[in-house]
């Protein structure tokens, strides 16, 4: 049997490389009787027990272990409670197959309650994923090697050096030769033996702003704050804390109470206690119990007490702040290694910058991001609004349309890239079918009264919400992205940003040149400018403007299906998406400027631009960055009330 | 609320009268409300409880009904509008004069009937796990407080998963604002570092969260094991695991329990990103024992083949039971016997074991802890021996000198220190 | 004119028979619920249905204020139920406090030692911010001890609100659809803000048990319902006169032709901000003493009360009425939020087609949303001008 003299090689080696440890290494005939030595601590599996459980079967060298840890990883193992003995467990079909561990022979089918299934947790599976490294390392086969690699770069551990370091020379596959010089790299960093390895490892990470790197230099650089009453003499400080400025002088009296420097000052409610404690006849300290609800009378109080000896004395006023005076504070690196700290400390200030401005990129693509969905939101709005000055209530219902409708196709076509393909122009055709027909019903009779509009479109808007509701129901449906769509766009660990994003980000650009084009270069475009600017004068050039504004109304719910499958794209579909988007529309575009498309574009952009920024200062309170965005467009408001792009014609007004 | 369903109390009552099996010498039918959202925004949690007290109802008077009478069900429909949870257990409890409510979902709704409940001597089962720091004279809690559910599930992080940075990102509303604070104090308690914990709240729906999974993603850089615990409610759940996935974020690397997220939340969604991402429950659908498989198999045959069942379906099912137990127990259904008889009661989790109502009105119940599966469904990963509700927690220092025995002690917030009973009324 | 300003009573009564009407059938409303309610009379009216009835007048309130700001001074103002909320926020407030202040000095009256001020407050806070987890009384809660300061609080917070927003809106000439816009942002992000724990007033639990009155607590709800009935139809009906003597004297005119035609007025030499900021500020006063009647009857107010759509709903209940007439933003009111509740509350009958059932709880939004639609289009004066129509046709 080659494949069992290969693993008992391999195993062998691992033996040496993990433990190190002299002992006889025999192969046993059987797996079960090892296993039924632990059978305790494997049939109900902890990460904080395993380990050593896993060490002692590895050392003990089965050729089988290999194979047996792998499946227990994969929950393929289980227990049955009358002998305890492990078997492994296969589907079949009602049953349960149980196959012997030693012969791989099936032994017996039995109900799924009749054993005890061993689920172990990820954490095990981590355990056992970085006990089987040096084992796997090697593996023929690429993905046990990749898997191998993920352990390491999870629970990095000294013992990985050596193996890894071996078998980076071995290694075929140039993307994870890489990987594996790399990881050797971090672990070397963090466990080198020899302190010009470690170093010069340390000094390579300098400039790496990987969360990888960084977290291995910030754990070489961990710190924890200290108190004594003078600088410990050898100790790796790293900086000496001001009381005052760097910790307040209650959280340094704290940090002297929990190294049992001093004692805990005494809270109003301790002094309360002790008073209590002290009441004789109605009196306290001779203070009746009566006018104890004034403070001041229970300090009286307590000092009687104090002077006739039955309490200790009160702390002085001063006396916390002499005892933080009294002693020194201050953060002292956990790693005694001053020259390792140091290099680690150098490495990871030299990323400072980088990293703020990484920092800075990320925060203006998420803008972008929010800038573009915003704008697809609204532009159909600001189209409807501008030539027509109407306020098209109903506008987030065509985007909730839209949404549905790609829902709808997804449905049918299991294929996602077709599926949205198919989506875009549908939800297009379906919404722009809708606002024609709204507006040759509804908005047509109501040119003359603007305001009216206003609350026919709410009408309009309650109903379909409603009607969304019967028919698909109140729960969020799935918009899937086709897997292209899925993943991200990752510059480096900082910077990145998803696909479906930046294919919204693409979408808002292809509109927008898409309505500049229409609205500078065609017929069409020329009339809506003209409708827009004056109506009756557009009139009585010849232009017919019922059939302007069907067509504009049209086209600003067309896109606003279109926007409806982006957005579902990425958050989800519900009959209330729509309502969520209509109020931040509306001031996208009354920000901007109505009837502009670069006043929608500005508006958008400084919408989604300011949430982003304030977010960034409040990074624990989005609804907080909602308000205050709320709150600086109605000021924005009164200081340009015609927006960034003001504009003359039908809506801006008298 | 919206204006527009005000005056659902008007006449909000549908009676469900199941037909008559035996000619019973009562002289009309003992009446359960039945108080769930049937519109509204948790009418996609509520109208599945809805659902399940008529199973319960209806199985019970096939088996012959309660001392020899009939149940009627009393379903309302309070329309997810807080406010009228409150009309509606008044009008329940006045004019329909039922003898039990079960019903509320989430702690606002709870909070709002409250009041009319103590007012009126009333009782009510509520099925949910929350955050506790209540225990009122006329609620009986099914579902999960916090040590039932998240101070299990952190144990969890901390003990086999070794993380150390924990990120706790919620939705905006009370049961993740006091279940944070709750797991703050508890994480120091463990010596997690205060900068360790990152907090984040976030509006309902939100759909916007690529600069927070950034951030949480960038907690890596700390060189420590980062965990998130979510409390995140409902539909925002959907952009948040999507932008996990598209971040390509794996359980293995940053694991995530969600306290909200169960069966019927993932049933319809695409559930292949959230795979090998953790929920903690007291029940969940895949428990492998033959008296869940019997339940299942009631559901499916009542609601239809693809629905699904969930934890709060099954704290209602212990608490019909242990209700219909104690009212025959009590041989009556005055409040103030049942509620006596309640004490002790005890009946089989569906999950194993037994659950037992403890004189805190909260049920003792094990912990799972489930990890997502492919398909929707759960893998138990962890199952602990029950644990007795704690009404009060200990890891805040206000609530951690309360407590609740309603039996000894003849009140639900007692303070320990002062040994007085600071009211008998709950807060709301 | 200026005579009939200052001498109302007389001339402005005897001017407009519709506001006597409007109060005796006000009157004679009150007492036959009165007569029927659970707490006094017959017992035909439950409490929870009295307790609808009572909230339904502060509605039809706000319904008149709305009226007053739109439909005679052309503000369509989305924002109205923001003064409401900030109303029933500020009687909340002290409805909380003093009652747990109640709990609370109970509770520590049995306490070796007497409490001091600063335990009681503490106390206090910890109780009723411990459902958030806090424990802290935020500064707003500074004068909630005190049911004079805090009823001030109740005019004051939403006038001032209205004055400055207004102010700064009007003096932009920010007008039409815009200011509407911009109405609805001054709501959505008060309801944004109150839906931050931060804010202090518990974020989305809002505040709750607001039915239980501190002092009051011996009497039965019945009781209390009756009393906050009467006290909602007191308000209405001098609500209703109030603004019925505002609108009909000169500075009614004034107000009115600023609707048919801002710019005119001010050419007239008329300062047209003036006008304009004293019927918005004036109306948001009296929305905010709705909101301080309408929660305690409801129970519990949160940021949800003053989101957006609720303040459109104001809008609508107006339209459907009539606006520009007073009586018909309370006819819009009243019947549109007792259809829904019938309607959603099971109470419609439910219509088999055969192929399709009609619920009328799922399909009641749809025919309100298409009610409206048609109402816009071809009744634009709504029921009250329906109403008109009918009384002066013969």
């Amino acid at each position: 049997m080659p494949f069992r003299t290969l693993m008992f090689r391999a195993l062998a080696l691992v033996a040496l490389a993990i433990v190190a440890l002299p002992g006889p290494a025999r192969a046993q005939d059987a797996l079960q009787p090892a296993l039924q030595a632990f059978a305790d601590d494997l049939a109900s599996p902890s990460r904080r027990t395993i380990e050593s459980v896993v060490i002692t079967l590895i050392e003990q060298d089965h050729p089988n272990i290999g194979e047996f840890l792998r499946r227990y990883s994969a929950r393929e193992v289980v227990q049955r409670p009358e002998d305890g003995l492990f078997f492994y467990a296969e589907d079949a079909g009602a049953l349960v197959r149980l196959v012997d561990i030693d012969s791989g022979e099936a032994v017996a089918e039995v109900s799924s309650r009749d054993v005890t299934q061993i689920r172990t947790n990820s954490g095990v599976q981590r355990v056992i994923a970085a006990a089987l490294v040096p084992l796997e390392l090697n593996a023929p086969e690429r993905e046990r090697r990749m898997a191998a690699l993920d352990a390491i770069s999870r629970s990095p551990d000294a013992s990985q050096i050596a193996p890894l370091a071996e078998s980076v020379e071995r290694e075929t596959d140039a993307s994870l030769k890489t990987r594996k010089e790399r990881l050797l790299l971090l672990l070397q960093a963090q466990f080198a033996q020899d302190r010009a390895v470690q170093l010069s490892a340390i000094a390579a990470l300098g400039g790496d702003t990987s969360i990888e790197a960084r977290g291995v230099l910030n754990r070489l650089t961990a710190t924890v704050t200290e108190v004594a009453l003078a600088l410990p003499e050898g100790a790796n400080i790293a900086r000496v804390l001001n009381v005052g400025t760097d910790l307040t002088e209650a959280a340094a009296y704290e940090l002297l109470v929990s190294a049992a420097l001093a004692e805990p000052a005494q809270t109003p409610a301790m002094l309360r206690e002790v008073l209590a404690e002290n009441i004789v006849d109605g009196r306290v300290g001779g203070v009746p119990v009566g006018r104890l609800s004034d403070p001041a009378a229970r300090i009286e109080a307590y000092e009687a007490l104090e002077a006739a000896g039955t309490v200790p004395p009160r702390a002085a006023p001063d006396e916390a702040a002499q005892a933080v005076a009294a002693h020194v504070f201050f953060d002292r690196y956990t790693l005694d290694d001053a020259e390792i700290t140091a290099a680690a400390q150098a490495a990871l200030d030299s990323t400072q910058q980088a990293i703020a401005a990484y920092q800075v990129a990320d925060l203006v693509l998420d803008g972008l991001s929010l800038a573009s969905i915003f704008f697809l939101a609204a532009i159909g709005l600001a189209i409807t609004f501008g030539v027509m000055g109407v306020i098209n209530m109903a506008h987030g219902e065509f985007i909730m349309m839209g949404a549905y409708t790609g829902y709808v196709v997804q449905l049918f076509i299991p294929d996602y890239t077709i599926s949205l393909l198919v989506a875009l122009p549908l939800a297009f055709l379906v919404t722009f079918g809708a606002g024609v027909a709204m507006e040759r019903s509804v908005i047509r009779h109501l040119y003359k009264r603007p305001l009216e509009t206003l609350l026919a479109t709410f009408g309009i808007s309650i109903a379909l919400q409603q009607l969304a509701k019967n028919i698909f129901g109140t729960q969020a449906r799935p918009l899937t992205a086709p897997d292209w769509l899925g993943g991200a766009l990752q510059i480096n660990d900082i910077v990145g940003i998803s696909t479906i994003r930046v294919a919204i980000f693409v979408l808002a650009l292809i509109f927008l040149a898409l309505l500049l084009y229409i609205l500078k270069r065609t017929r069409l475009g020329l009339e809506v400018r003209a409708v827009t600017q004056n109506p009756g004068m557009a009139a009585s050039m010849g232009i017919n403007p019922d059939r302007i504004n069907m067509l504009t109304f049209g086209l600003g719910s067309g896109i606003a299906g279109i926007a409806g499958v982006a957005i579902g794209l990425y958050a989800q579909v519900t009959s209330e998406m729509g309502a969520n988007y209509i109020v931040q529309s509306f001031m996208t575009v009354v920000v901007g400027g109505v009837g502009n498309v670069w006043g929608t574009l500005a508006g958008a952009s400084l919408i989604g631009f300011l949430q982003k920024g304030i977010e960034w200062f409040n990074p624990s309170n989005t609804l907080a960055a909602q308000t205050y965005m709320v709150l600086f467009v109605i000021l924005f408001i009164q200081f340009r009330p015609k927006g960034i792009v003001a504009l003359r014609g039908r809506a801006a007004g008298d | 609320m919206t204006p527009k369903t005000l005056l659902s109390a008007l006449a909000a009552s549908t009676a469900l009268v199941a037909t008559p099996l035996l000619a019973q010498d009562c002289a009309e039918p003992i009446k359960v409300g039945v108080l769930h959202s049937l519109s509204g925004s948790m009418a996609i949690s509520e109208t599945t409880l809805r659902d399940v007290m008529l199973m319960l109802i209806e199985q019970q008077n096939a088996a012959g009904g309660l001392l020899g009478c009939q149940i009627e069900a009393v379903v309302v429909d309070p329309a997810s509008d807080w406010p009228l949870f409150a009309e509606l257990t008044r009008q329940l409890l006045t004019v329909d004069e039922v003898d039990v409510i079960f019903g509320a979902w989430t702690s606002v709704s709870r909070k709002s009937a409250l009041p009319v409940l103590e007012e009126l001597n009333g009782l009510m089962f509520y099925p949910v796990q929350y955050e506790g720091e209540e225990s009122s004279r006329n609620v009986f809690y099914t579902g999960a407080a916090p040590n039932q559910q998240a101070i299990p599930a952190v144990d969890y992080f901390l003990e086999e998963l070794g993380v150390e940075s924990f990120a706790l990102l919620g939705t905006d509303y009370v049961y993740p604002r006091t279940t944070n604070a709750i797991l703050e104090a508890y994480l120091l308690s463990k010596g997690i570092a205060a900068e360790d914990i990152f907090v984040n709240y976030t509006p309902f729906g939100h759909s916007d969260w690529s600069t927070i999974v950034s951030d949480v993603v960038a907690l890596g850089a700390g060189g420590k094991q980062v965990g998130v615990i979510s409390t995140i409610n409902g539909d925002a759940n959907v952009g948040f695991y999507t932008e996990l996935g598209a971040q390509g974020v794996s359980a293995d690397d940053i694991p995530v329990v969600a306290f909200s997220v169960g069966e019927e939340e993932l049933s319809g969604l695409d559930t292949g990103p959230l795979a090998g991402h953790l929920a903690a429950w007291n029940y969940f659908m895949s428990a492998d024992t033959e008296i869940n498989a019997e339940f299942v198999a009631a559901w499916k045959a009542f609601a239809g083949e693809n629905r699904v069942t969930n934890d709060p379906m099954e704290a209602h099912y212990i608490g019909f039971n242990m209700w219909v137990n104690a009212v025959t127990a009590a041989g009556t259904t005055d409040v103030d016997a049942v509620r006596e008889a309640m004490w002790g009661q005890e009946f089989p989790n569906l999950t194993g074991g037994t659950a037992v109502m403890g004189t805190n009105h909260h049920l003792s119940k094990p912990v799972l802890i489930g990890e997502i599966r492919a398909d929707g469904q759960f893998d138990i990963i962890s199952q602990t021996e029950e644990v007795p509700g704690d009404a009060w927690t200990d890891f805040l220092p206000e609530s951690s000198v309360l407590t609740s025995d309603w039996q000894e002690l003849g009140c639900g917030m007692y303070n320990t220190a002062t040994s007085t009973c600071v009211q008998l009324t709950s807060n709301y | 004119m200026a005579k009939t300003t200052l001498a109302p009573k007389k001339g402005f009564l005897s001017e407009n028979p519709s506001v006597l009407r409007f109060l005796g059938l006000l009157t004679v409303f009150t007492l036959i619920v009165t007569a029927l309610a659970e707490g006094f009379g017959a017992g035909v009216i439950s409490t929870s249905f009295l307790k609808v009835l009572g909230m339904t007048l502060c509605l039809c309130l706000i319904a008149v204020a709305m009226d007053v700001v739109w439909g005679y001074c052309g503000i369509l103002s989305l924002g109205h139920f923001a003064f409401f909320g900030l109303g029933g926020y500020g009687i909340g407030m002290w409805l909380m406090y003093a009652r747990t202040e109640g709990i609370v000095r109970t509770s520590l009256a049995n306490a070796p030692i007497p409490a001091t001020e600063g335990e009681v407050r503490d106390a206090i806070a910890s109780q009723i911010f411990s459902v958030v987890g806090s424990t802290e009384l935020p500064f707003i809660w500074g004068f909630a001890h005190s049911l004079t300061l805090q009823l001030l609080l109740i005019v004051l917070v939403p006038g001032l609100l209205a004055l400055v927003f207004g102010w700064l809106a009007f003096r932009s000439r920010v007008t039409g659809v815009y200011l509407s816009i911009l109405t609805q942002a001054m709501t959505l992000a008060l309801s944004l803000y109150l839906f931050q724990n931060d804010t202090g007033l518990r974020g989305n639990n809002g505040l709750s048990g607001l039915q239980n009155i501190p002092g009051l607590l011996h009497l039965p709800q019945s009781t209390i319902a009756l009393w906050f009935f009467w006290a909602s139809a007191l308000a209405l009906g001098l609500g209703y006169l109030l603004f019925a003597w505002l609108v009909s004297g000169k500075f009614g005119s004034v107000v009115r032709a600023i609707r048919d035609n801002e710019n005119r007025v001010r050419f007239l030499g008329y300062h047209v901000e003036s006008y304009k900021l004293v019927v918005f500020t004036a109306t948001a006063i009296v929305s905010g003493i709705a909101g301080a009647l309408y929660y305690p009857q409801a129970g519990i107010i949160n940021p949800a009360e003053i989101a957006p759509i609720t303040s459109i709903y104001l809008a609508v209940w107006v339209a459907i009425g009539g606006r520009g007439r007073l009586y018909g933003a309370v006819i819009g009111a009243a019947t549109v939020s007792l259809l829904s509740s019938w309607f959603t509350g099971g109470g419609a009958p439910n219509i088999d087609l055969g192929f399709y059932r009609i619920v009328w709880t799922d399909w009641w939004l749809v025919l309100l949303g298409l009610g409206f639609v048609a109402v816009t289009l071809f009744f634009p004066k709504g029921i009250g001008g329906l109403f008109d129509y009918l009384v002066r046709k013969p």
